[in-house]
């Protein structure tokens, strides 16, 4: 909107003076549209902002929430009869199909895409498309000019480059790949152990969405969102796929890396993109997985890609707690380098909450232990127990991998039950790779 | 995402846990083995113990039982669950509900069999099935224990199913006694614990609120009356009465009168402003009252009951009388910097325009002079000074009489009404300046010298009542125009007043057979407003009978249709009083008929928000008709008359209007914008000044001009810049079309009306009371602006100044103990509904300190920002005393 306010001003005046013209001349013409006016406040929603509904404020349910929403509900049965009566009054189905074949050969086909730059008066406007020189072309009269902004996609006549139509759909297709449309199979029930930390992110991210108003009553703000760390291997990843398996919310997920782009600006953009198609779709949940990529503490960068993975995070420090408010957004963020990220983008307000995630005690060992090894068949001999109290650091991904690796270990010599010794076998090569490569029971 | 208001909706993961375990195995041995498996070694302990008490229970001998009972309950009230899951003991105890249950039914009746009732209660809130109320059923068989002890889900849940079998029984015609004990319990339980609404939602359900009054205390009492005085607004029939009713009697029970005074007057009960007035004693709290009735315009008279001293009785009445208004709106002027007077040019700023536009002021010149006058007399109302009309006649010999004459014929008459304008309610000084036009030979300028006796004296009372003795013997003159102007000035110097005398003085001239029919229509409108909202029954005749004597030609005309408008008024707001005179009206001459039906109607469930009313409007609407039929139009004004009573309805309203203008044909086109005005009076809302800009550009000059008007209705008295731009640039474009223009500099005017220290609105006390009075010069304004060509820019351009009606000033004004202007910081923001949020939220957000007297903008609230004082009305607008505050110490 820079260039866009001086800009503005003169550009209204003469457009008045030219419809003036016009009217005097020749009379029967309609009026031609005003200026447009809504152009400043374009940015906020799009014009689905006049159709929004006014909000309802006691957020406690209540009856005089009820009422309210109610009385919302009556006027908008009101609104649908009278214009199902208009449209039953008025049958123009037929009509409206001759125009639109009409509008159809008017356009064009094959349209192209172009980007529109700018607007110059309510009929011309200078646009670009992707290949080559700008062009002053036409807007035709059927394009819905409300919609139309600097920086919009449009499709334009594939002769003369006209103005023909838009293209609503803005969401960037990287965006809509991260949103999770099947459900992962993981449920809470899959997670040994972790008690506290299933309560806690249900409380900060399931709850303000479910139930808003036990926050309202007690006074207080939801938290906004939660960090999972720990260790690697210890269920960050598996309790956030639960949470999407759980909830009815959108769930939007992406990896830390996926932030990073080529070119400047992409990265910071695609930010921008995943909170709006989040903000449009609310209630939603994002889960950013391995934060650490772009959100390591800031010091002097020497290159331009440190600079750029810089500017993504600060992109998304505004996001999560910046000028425009988010409303039904949650986020999760994973790590298992918190020490590294950079403190704005833990304080409070932005992330409230801190999940740690140790590892497992010898009560969550013994129960990841029984998760795995439910649908395995199992000699008698086997005594799980003797790993459930060993004194080795197991993680939840290491016990994972002892119980195939004894499945696979059991496999090779083609028995159909699975021993203890293998168990013991795996268990030593699980600790020796993950000791990188100093076998056990050797004191360093 | 709203889920079912289940209460036993958050135990998500504990629950489903078990479910996908159970699943898949199949035989039950190994799963129960599992799942004891799964459990930590506590809760193992936990479930045994419990299943051990579940067992003992049963057992034959009374004291292992009531042991086992004993610390049953123990084990449920000291579970400490968090809001995710279900506590555990009651999770463990799920299986044995069944089992309790049979057993319950098999025990001989003894005060263990309570006690089991009392846990089964509770093990029901999770395990009873829908609709089976079994949490209820054992609660009432059980003993009759601290209520709050088992936790508050389980009274949530008990309130709600209490109200399931309050409707059952209802139907069944049960006695309720027993619930009544229990709903007594828990509204005790919920007002102890900060739960208002919910106690106020559980009374609503079983309809007995006064119950309500003995729980309240001084704690929760202003947030009780504040979710009621909400509510009410919502309720259907006579459920908001009753409502208001117990919100009057909480609030003088804890001696909060002015806010009693408030509900008193929104009720329009005459009989509750005189109890608050004898029960209280403190003369400065009286006069605070007297400042809130003078806002509402209600006349009211005190009495010897209410105050036996006559010289305070005198003090209080003129306070009632609103003497002081003109010094108040005076020292604010002052104060904010504004009284040096302001030129029509001043507000045009044609400088600002291109050269061409502002040269073009050949067109029409007595047109353009006739706005001038308007814009001067709206942009110097209230101020005693302007350029136009009082410039001291010394310096130029009577350089004001020039000004008058530069007006044709009857635009003179306007003219002398604007010197009535700028001196407004000031009566001392105006009747003065105004008395050398009565001596005037041009018949015009006698007529606006009456015109402005009446709008001198508007919303003011004064002891002698000059208006009366001034107005009376000119109102049967030969000269319409003098009738006219007598009649009109009348109507606006005592709208509301209800006086028999006017009456006897103007129902014989609606009889009157020689009378001119705009004669008689702007007595229908004094006579509507003087009894607005009387139901008074022998002017409703009279006018019905006038209607009926119309010849069919004259039922054509658009000053008839002012007629059925006065008598909607006198039911302004009364709802279902105004059916008999609605049967009446379907007798009516077909042309009038539809017409009279809407405006009665519209009139009569103004400011209701019902729903239903606007929901007949729209139906109204819908229908596409012959040409000629008019009654669309006031049905288009009927739908913002209803919906701008609550802020839900008023924006659901401005989309339904949304959709009129899309499917409708030119007479409901012409009326939107007017409606939109009448939504957003004095309250320039973004979107709606989109709106309007846009159909300003309308091709069809009716539409246009109704727009440019709401343009400057929306913006009236705020000076707001925006909108100032777009008349300022509409008055280039319709430069040539000299009733487009006049539009234009009409809402210009209106929007720097009393160089922005006044409002429209008639929505006052925190937009929660309906002045009547004003609300009825607005909707006679815009049914003139109805059909613009034959009123406004006809020769009875002067119904632009029943908007003198609505104008009051925006102000907060604080005054002393002596009632003496005094400055206090302020706090003015933007007001935040607070009602049934917990703790004391803020109610004002993005305020701004300032000391008074300041203006209030709409959707503004006031605050004081020093403990120095105590204001004795908790509404700070208008006039406020304030008290100083004995515990106050400076720092």
């Amino acid at each position: 909107m820079g260039q866009g306010t001086p800009g503005g001003l003169n550009r209204q005046l003469p457009g008045d003076r030219k419809n003036d013209g016009d009217k005097k001349e020749k009379k029967f013409e309609p009026a031609a549209p005003p200026a447009r006016v809504g152009r400043k406040q374009r940015k906020q929603k799009g014009p689905e902002a006049a159709a929004r509904l006014p909000t309802v404020t006691p957020l406690t349910k209540c009856k005089l929430r009820l009422l309210k929403l109610e009385r919302i509900k009556d006027y908008l049965l009101m609104e649908e009869e009278f214009v199902t009566n208009q449209e039953r009054l008025k049958p123009q189905e037929e009509k409206t199909e001759e125009d639109r074949s009409k509008v159809d050969d008017l356009r064009g086909s094959p349209m192209s895409v172009g980007n529109l730059e700018e607007l110059i008066d309510e009929n011309h406007a200078i646009v670009s498309s992707s290949v080559g020189p700008e062009y002053y072309v036409g807007i035709l009269s059927f394009v819905d000019k409300d919609q139309l902004e600097p920086g919009c996609a449009i499709l334009m006549h594939n002769k003369v480059l006209s103005v023909v139509g838009l293209l609503q759909d803005e969401v960037d297709p990287m965006v809509s790949v991260m949103k999770v449309e099947k459900a992962p199979l993981e449920s809470y029930a899959d997670i040994g152990g972790l008690d506290a930390q299933i309560q806690e992110i249900k409380e900060a991210v399931e709850l303000p969405l479910t139930h808003p108003e036990l926050y309202e009553d007690i006074g207080i703000k939801p938290p906004k969102g939660v960090i999972l760390y720990g260790e690697p291997g210890t269920g960050k990843t598996l309790l956030a796929k639960a949470v999407a398996n759980s909830t009815s919310a959108t769930f939007l997920r992406v990896v830390g890396s996926e932030l990073i782009q080529k070119y400047l600006g992409d990265g910071p953009k695609l930010v921008r993109e995943l909170f709006r198609v989040a903000d449009e779709l609310s209630p939603s949940i994002v889960f950013i997985d391995e934060i650490d990529a772009v959100g390591t503490k800031r010091y002097d960068a020497h290159s331009g890609g440190e600079r750029e993975i810089q500017r993504t995070m600060l992109e998304l420090l505004n996001q999560l707690d910046g000028f425009d408010s988010r409303g039904d957004v949650k986020v999760i963020l994973a790590t298992n380098k918190i020490e590294s990220l950079d403190p704005a983008l833990l304080r409070p307000g932005r992330i409230d909450r801190k999940i740690e995630f140790p590892l497992p005690d010898i009560k969550t060992r013994r129960r990841i232990f029984q998760i795995h090894t439910s649908r395995m068949t199992l000699a008698d001999d086997v005594n799980l127990e003797e790993f459930v109290m060993t004194k080795d650091e197991f993680s939840g991904a290491d016990i994972k991998a002892i119980c195939t690796e004894a499945g696979l270990l059991a496999l090779r010599e083609r028995r159909m039950k699975v021993t203890h010794a293998d168990f013991k076998k795996a268990k030593d090569k699980v600790m020796f790779k993950k000791k990188e490569g100093v076998p056990e029971g050797l004191y360093m | 995402m709203t889920p079912a208001p289940d209460p036993n909706g958050d135990n998500g993961g504990a629950t489903k846990d078990e479910a996908t375990l159970k699943v898949p195995t199949k035989d039950p041995k190994k799963k129960d083995e599992k799942k004891d498996e799964d459990l930590s070694e506590e809760d193992l302990a936990l479930k045994q113990q419990l299943e051990l008490y579940v067992e003992r229970v049963q057992d034959s001998d009374p004291g292992l039982q009531k042991v086992a009972l004993e610390s049953m309950r123990q084990e449920i009230r000291n579970a400490t669950s968090s809001m995710t899951s279900v506590p555990k003991p009651l999770k463990f105890l799920r299986p044995h509900y069944g089992t309790l249950k049979a057993h319950y039914e098999k025990m001989a009746e003894s005060d263990l069999k309570k006690f089991l009732a009392d846990i089964l209660s509770v093990l029901a809130l999770t395990m009873s099935a829908e609709g089976e109320r079994e949490s209820l059923k054992y609660r009432l068989l059980g003993s009759d224990g601290d209520i709050g002890s088992w936790g508050h889900e389980y009274v949530r849940n008990l309130a709600g199913e209490i109200s399931q079998e309050y409707a059952k029984r209802q139907s069944d015609e049960a006695p309720i006694d027993d619930l009544m004990e229990l709903v007594q319990q828990i509204v005790a339980f919920h007002m102890q614990h900060n739960a208002e609404p919910e106690a106020v939602d559980l009374l609503m359900e079983v309809e007995d609120l006064d119950l309500l009054v003995e729980h309240v205390d001084k704690t929760n009492f202003k947030r009780t009356c504040l979710y009621l005085t909400s509510s009410a607004k919502y309720l259907p029939g006579p459920d908001d009465i009753l409502v208001l009713d117990i919100a009057y009697m909480i609030y003088m029970k804890f001696e909060e009168y002015p806010r009693a005074l408030q509900i008193a007057l929104h009720l329009d009960n005459l009989q509750y402003v005189k109890q608050i007035f004898t029960s209280c004693n403190d003369l400065l709290q009286r006069k605070q009252f007297c400042y809130i009735l003078a806002r509402h315009g209600t006349r009211f008279e005190l009495d010897d009951d209410i105050c036996a001293d006559d010289e305070e009785r005198e003090g209080l009445q003129e306070i009632i009388n609103n003497s002081k208004l003109s010094e108040g709106y005076l020292t604010l002027a002052r104060d904010i910097e504004v009284m040096e007077p302001k030129s029509p040019e001043d507000i045009y700023k044609a400088h600002l325009l291109d050269g061409r536009a502002s040269a073009g002021a050949s067109v029409d010149s007595a047109r353009q002079n006739l706005a001038a006058t308007f814009v001067n007399a709206f942009v110097n109302a209230g101020f005693g000074q302007d350029k136009l009309m009082t410039v001291p006649s010394e310096a130029s010999s009577g350089s004001s009489t020039n000004w008058l004459f530069k007006n044709k014929e009857h635009g003179r008459a306007s003219a002398a009404a604007s010197l009535g304008m700028i001196l407004l309610w000031d009566v001392d000084s105006g009747l003065a300046q105004l008395d050398k036009y009565f001596h005037s030979t041009d018949i015009p300028v006698i007529a606006g010298a009456l015109l402005g006796v009446g709008i001198v004296n508007c919303g003011v009372q004064h002891d002698c009542d000059p208006a009366m003795a001034l107005l009376a013997e000119y109102v049967d003159r030969e000269d319409p125009s003098i009738r006219i102007g007598a009649i009109m000035g009348l109507g606006l110097a005592y709208a509301g007043a209800q006086s028999e005398q006017i009456r006897a003085k103007l129902i014989p001239v609606l009889g009157d057979a020689k009378a001119p029919l705009d004669v008689i229509a702007f007595t229908a409108i004094a006579l509507g407003l003087i009894f607005v909202g009387s139901c008074s029954e022998d002017i409703a005749q009279a006018i019905i009978f006038a209607l009926m004597d119309r010849s069919e030609s004259e039922l054509g005309e658009p000053l008839t249709r002012l007629l059925p408008l006065g008598l909607g008024l006198l039911y302004l707001g009364k709802q279902e009083s105004v059916e008999a005179t609605a049967e009446v009206s379907k007798t009516f001459n077909e042309k009038i008929r539809k017409h009279c039906d809407m405006t009665l109607l519209s009139c009569a469930y103004a400011g209701t928000g019902n729903v239903l009313k606007v929901q007949h409007f729209l139906g109204q609407c819908a229908q596409h008709l012959e040409k000629g039929e008019t009654y669309q139009g006031a049905a288009v004004l009927g739908i913002g008359l209803v919906a701008m009573a609550e802020d839900l309805g008023l924006e659901m309203a401005i989309r339904s209007l949304e959709h009129l203008l899309q499917y409708g044909e030119q007479n409901i086109r012409k009326a939107v914008p007017l409606a939109l005005g009448l939504l957003c009076i004095s309250n320039p809302k973004v979107t709606v000044m989109d709106t309007l800009s846009r159909l300003s550009h309308d091709s069809d000059t009716e539409v246009a001009m109704a727009a440019i008007i709401s343009l400057g209705l929306i913006g009236a008295g705020t000076n707001n810049a925006r909108i100032a731009g777009m008349l300022r640039n509409l008055s280039s474009y319709y430069y040539k079309e000299a009733s487009l223009l006049f539009c234009v500099r009409i809402a210009q005017g209106l929007v720097h009306m009393g160089k922005g220290l006044m409002t429209l609105s008639p929505y006052h006390s925190e937009r929660f009371l309906l002045s009547p009075t004003a609300l009825a010069g607005l909707i006679t304004f815009l049914h003139a602006c109805l059909d613009m060509k034959a009123i406004i820019l006809g020769k009875y351009h002067y119904v632009l100044y029943f908007l003198v009606l609505a104008m009051q000033p925006r102000m907060l004004m604080t005054v002393d103990e002596n009632l003496k202007p005094l400055s206090v910081p302020v706090r003015v923001g933007q007001a935040v509904d607070v009602v049934g949020q917990a703790g004391r939220p803020k109610t004002i957000t993005g305020f701004q300190t300032h000391s008074t007297p300041v203006l209030l903008s709409a959707g503004d609230r006031a605050e004081l920002a020093t403990e120095k004082y105590i204001p004795l009305s908790p509404i700070l607008e208008g006039f406020v005393i304030l008290k100083e505050n004995p515990e106050y110490r400076e720092d």
